[in-house]
């Protein structure tokens, strides 16, 4: 069953790609419409009966393909994200991608990236996972460098290209010495060898390697150089995408994963992610303070987010962790909706120059509202999700002791709520900038991924206990 | 009954607010008023049914033993009538006098949320959910006053304060006294006066008196009597704001606190009282406005009951909540009357009105009894109450000489209050007609009701006074919570039976009543003469008499305004302040915000673009963390 989840966007590719050249029209809308159906039916199965259901039927995929896949907790919460965020960059992929060539290799390439990143979230063992890695990374180096026309796009992607292959040496080199040293690739083999001997020489070194690995594909300072080059240079669908969840699968998640199940959280590693953590969010925090270009103000954002993501991590308590995963899911959810808001932007005025916009709130009413509501969440402003998680961070790291950490995280939720704040005055509030007067809101395409986002946010914020119990603090197990 | 009906008397104003206020435009008037009419109607409802019943009910609500808990017994459920009884007059009445005007769905709806916090204060048994309610009236009355009158602003912003700033003082009076009783729940707070428990008894009763309009807050009445519309002056400091001061204010004395004749605290609200009673009546005399000198009234009315339950005898006490019974029906009437005269002839200035003896007929009779019982005349019913609060400062007099002087200020009291009405009588009624409108009648019928309505109460629990005493007051006295109180009022069986209703016993009051009446229609006589056969000018010996008439000019001047006293001294705080501030706001500005820009740039320009230097930085930070985790 949960092979499903990697094998039917595969099927659904294969049928996409075949009738291609006379079948262009039915692919943009055929592939349209189905793939959003297939994310809807993702993050359906996530809602409703998370366990149970997958672990019905035999798994002849297994007998096949010699790799197996597992779901828990965490595997729930990242497969909720990735179905949203598909969702949503799928919609505004239509809104934004007028050429119809050039929607359809997106939708083509969306799948690619689905596939791969469910089934990096399903693997059990670290060559697989590695594979499915690289696959999610190649459809985006492809997706960034969409418009072939454009020649930043090329050149945010050449970048990713270029540290991703610095990423893969080191998660390979890495794996290798796991192979070596343990004898075996899968995560339950691997653990317990490396949670016995996790002073040893080669594990270490393993360890950090990987780590290293992670952080580049995360964007962790100062592994970062290539993210905000890439989100700003990438077509808005593809940095929806981009700073939604493929960052985070191909990076949080492998580290959550791994820093949990396989390697195991040592004091060492304990250490060096929280540094890197408080690192990133003050970075990120910093340089976005004063960013005029609205996308790349939102790739040092995601930058100083991820800080939050990994410094709960790097903390280790299991509330620490459940936060850290609660943030994932919050941050998936806010931030693809700035991105939306931010393609909506970019299509009606054709730029993101914050410093040449103004009063868009008269014109554009709904993409105002919901940029408040996720700029607010990001924040951490009640009740709004995102309070909720890094309340969450907040407490656990002060709860275990580590004060200093838990005071600057609050401090930088100060210098976040200022650049945004800043944005959101530049762009939308003030006095409408002449030549304006022809803008429009943005059109129902982006409207419901604005709208659904929106109320996500609100409602996870709300129901809050809800979420709670039912996600959240299941993850918490992941350290226990 | 179920107990949750206790919610209703809350829920049911309240919910219809909403309703109201979804449809706020002055288009949707009668749809308005037709909700609002339901309303009241189903509230009058509850309130019968909830009557003498003896029920609890409790909800969760924000943890820490702060309980949604409300509690209805014999004392609150008539309070609870009262109220009901109230909001069903004042509101036909408003619904004529105000249909003509803006801003009366706005109004309908302050006054269903007023009517449901009122219930609400009244029904809670949990001081913090009483508190709650009680600070939630301040929205209501901002919004009261600013109804139709833009310009009304600087009064509803200084009732908001000075109402605020008593109800914060009643804030640490209730948390000084859910520490000290170590529970949230009213019906289970008896305490004894030790020091701490007295001052928390001090800032309640600033609280509960401040809420009734007492002095020293009173200083917003006269001004909002002006400004807002004349049916919310019946509505809150007339009626509501009196019962639900003098109901907390009995539950503080009576209950939560047992106060005893002999407590220095019994002397302070005493003072309080009497002073009450003779600056505000002093100020009432000289006033050229019949709404301006109505309120003076009402804050001199509101002695006379702090001065009864001050008395800490039984019959003071039961004289003072009689008193409060009454005082909301006359004072009602007689600003109903104030009503139809502003919105017959146009205008409250005394010297604009005369001779509508002939043309209001109906409102001059209406006028004459409430003006005969907040004078004290007998049989109705203001003389009643007023002999019993007589009775319990003389009864306090007789153990301690010095307590005397209460009953002259409370006698003092009756004689100015008594020349005052004639005076406004005399000038609005009996004089020669000097208004501008020709075709002046009694208005229509919703208004006449009410007034006519509430008139015949005053005669009727003059007249009958056994009835309102003996089902509604002496049970109070009784059995305040519940739970036995009053003890230190030395009530038994055998003094409740002996009975306060009926003729007072006490003949020598009597007689002095009597001698007080007959003085002020001299004193009248002697004014009118004097001023030239005009009832204007009928006070003005006193306004201009030796010594009186400097302080009359400096209470011209504000000067004696608690408020603007207030607002001087905040005036030399406020600098001070402001200088505190530019500073913090350097740091904050300047400081933080000069080095927040220099690191952002630094490190924005550091972003350059190169991609080997990012890879130069992986390089290196790989390094650091296989260097940290070796």
């Amino acid at each position: 069953m949960l092979s499903l989840l990697v094998l039917i966007p595969f099927v659904w590719l294969i049928l996409l790609v075949l009738p291609a050249g006379n079948g262009v029209a039915f692919v943009r809308r055929v592939g349209f419409v189905g793939t959003v159906i297939l994310s809807i039916i993702q993050m359906a199965l996530v809602l409703i009966d998370p366990f149970t259901r997958w672990s019905l039927a035999p798994d002849f995929v297994t007998g096949m393909f010699k790799f197996a896949l597992h779901a828990d907790s965490l595997s729930t919460v990242v497969l909720l994200s990735i179905g949203l965020v598909v969702f949503t960059a799928l919609f505004v992929g239509r809104y934004t991608l007028k050429n119809a060539v050039r929607f359809d290799q997106f939708v083509l390439l969306t799948v690619v990236v689905l596939m791969g990143m469910n089934a990096t979230v399903l693997v059990t063992d670290m060559f697989s996972l590695y594979v499915f890695i690289e696959l999610t990374a190649v459809a985006s180096f492809m997706l960034i460098a969409l418009n072939t026309d454009d020649k930043f796009g090329i050149e945010g992607s050449f970048k990713y290209l270029i540290l991703s292959t610095v990423a893969t040496v080191l998660m390979l080199s890495s794996i290798a010495l796991m192979f070596l040293t343990t004898g075996d690739v899968k995560f339950d083999v691997v653990s317990v060898i490396a949670k016995h001997n996790d002073t040893a020489f080669y594990i270490k070194l393993a360890t950090a390697l990987f780590l290293c690995g992670t952080f580049i594909k995360a964007g962790v300072v100062p592994f970062h150089g290539w993210v905000p080059d890439a989100y700003s240079a990438a077509p808005s669908a593809v940095s929806v995408l981009l700073g939604g969840i493929v960052t985070k699968v191909a990076g949080v998640y492998v580290m959550i994963r791994l820093m949990t199940t396989v390697f195991g959280l040592t004091i060492f590693t304990h250490n060096v992610i929280m540094l890197f953590g408080t690192v990133s969010i003050l970075v990120g925090a910093f340089a976005a303070l004063g960013q005029n270009d609205m996308k790349r103000m939102l790739a040092y954002s995601s930058i100083s987010q991820i800080g939050y993501i990994i410094l709960g991590l790097g903390c280790g308590t299991p509330l620490a962790v459940a936060g850290a995963v609660f943030h994932f899911f919050n941050h998936a959810v806010f931030k693809s909706l700035l991105f939306v808001n931010s393609a909506a932007v970019e299509h009606e005025l054709g730029n993101f120059d914050m410093s040449k916009m103004g009063g868009l709130s008269q014109k554009m009413p709904v993409t105002s509202f919901t940029n408040i509501v996720a700029l607010l969440s990001t924040a951490g402003v009640p009740p709004l999700s995102g309070f909720w998680s890094k309340v969450i961070i907040i407490i656990a790291l002060w709860l275990s002791g580590q004060k200093v950490y838990a005071g600057i995280a609050v401090i930088a939720s100060v210098v976040t709520l200022a650049y945004f704040l800043l944005m959101q005055r530049k762009t939308f509030y003030g006095q409408l900038v002449p030549g304006m007067e022809n803008v429009k809101e943005a059109g129902m395409d982006i409207l419901i991924p604005e709208v659904v986002l929106t109320v996500i946010i609100i409602v996870t914020g709300i129901l809050l206990p809800f979420v709670l119990n039912n996600f959240v603090l299941l993850t918490a197990n992941l350290v226990r | 009954m179920e107990n949750s009906i206790l919610l209703l008397p809350i829920l049911i104003p309240l919910v219809v607010a909403g309703m109201v206020l979804v449809f706020l435009n002055d288009k949707f008037k009668l749809l308005n008023v037709i909700m609002f009419l339901t309303a009241i109607a189903a509230n009058t409802a509850v309130a019968v049914l909830l009557f003498s019943a003896e029920m609890d009910y409790t909800l969760p609500w924000a943890g820490f033993g702060m309980d949604f808990a409300l509690k209805v017994f014999k004392f609150n459920s008539f309070i609870l009538l009262a109220i009901t009884f109230f909001a069903v007059a004042v509101g036909l009445y408003s619904i004529s006098f105000m249909w003509k005007k803006t801003g009366i769905s706005q109004y309908l709806m302050y006054f269903l949320v007023t009517l449901g916090f009122v219930n609400g204060a009244v029904l809670a048994d949990n001081l913090i959910l009483l508190l709650f309610f009680w600070e939630g009236l301040l929205l209501p009355l901002f919004g009261f006053i600013v109804v139709g009158n833009k310009a009304a602003f600087k009064t509803a912003i200084k009732a908001f304060i000075i109402v605020g700033i008593s109800d914060l003082c009643m804030m640490v009076g209730i948390g000084m006294t859910g520490f000290l009783a170590d529970t949230l729940t009213l019906s289970e707070i008896h305490l004894p006066l030790s020091t701490m428990g007295s001052i928390a008894f001090v800032l309640l009763i600033i609280g509960a008196t401040a809420k009734a309009g007492s002095m020293p807050f009173h200083s917003w009445i006269p001004d909002a009597a002006v400004d807002a519309p004349l049916p919310f002056m019946a509505l809150l400091p007339a009626s509501m704001e009196k019962l639900l001061g003098i109901y907390f204010l009995a539950r503080i004395a009576l209950d939560l606190y047992q106060l005893t004749p002999d407590s220095w605290l019994s002397t302070l609200l005493m003072i309080l009282g009497g002073v009450t009673i003779l600056l505000a009546v002093m100020m009432a005399l000289v006033q050229k406005d019949y709404k301006k000198l109505l309120s003076y009234h009402a804050i001199s009315q509101v002695g006379y009951m702090v001065l009864g339950i001050g008395t800490c005898v039984p019959a003071g006490i039961i004289g003072g909540v009689f008193h409060m019974l009454n005082h909301a029906m006359y004072k009602c009437a007689l600003f109903f009357t104030a009503g139809a005269v502003e919105k017959q002839a146009g205008t409250t200035d005394l010297q604009k009105l005369g001779g509508l003896l002939r043309s209001m007929p109906i409102t001059f009779g209406v006028f004459v009894i409430a003006a005969a019982s907040i004078s004290g005349v007998p049989p109705f019913n203001g003389f009643f109450s007023k002999e019993l609060v007589y009775d319990g400062t003389f009864i306090r007099g007789q153990s301690n000489p010095v307590f005397f002087v209460f009953y002259a200020m409370a006698l003092l009291g009756s004689f100015f209050t008594a020349a005052s009405f004639l005076k406004l009588g005399h000038a609005v009624y009996i004089d020669s007609a000097r208004v501008e409108r020709k075709d002046i009648k009694d208005p229509d019928w919703w208004m006449l009701t009410p007034m006519v309505a509430i008139a015949c109460i005053c005669i009727l629990f003059g007249v009958y006074n056994e009835l309102p005493i003996k089902n509604f007051i002496e049970p109070v006295l009784m059995n305040v919570s519940g739970g036995g109180a009053g003890a230190s009022a030395e009530v038994t069986e055998d003094t409740v039976h002996h009975g306060f209703s009926g003729w007072p016993s006490n003949w020598f009051l009597v007689l002095m009543t009597g001698i007080v009446i007959f003085g002020a229609i001299i004193n009248h006589v002697f004014g009118v003469k004097k001023g030239g056969g005009s009832g204007l000018n009928a006070a003005e010996h006193i306004h201009y008499a030796p010594g009186l008439v400097q302080a009359y000019n400096a209470a011209e001047k504000r000067l004696f305004d608690p408020y603007d006293i207030g607002l001087s001294l905040t005036n030399v705080f406020a600098r001070i302040l402001y200088w505190f501030d530019r500073f913090i706001d350097w740091i904050y500005d300047k400081l933080a915000g000069e080095i927040a820009d220099a690191v952002s740039l630094r490190l924005r320009l550091a972003h350059n673009g190169d991609y080997s230097l990012y890879i130069i930085w992986a390089i290196v930070g790989t390094v650091i963390v296989v260097l940290m985790i070796m």
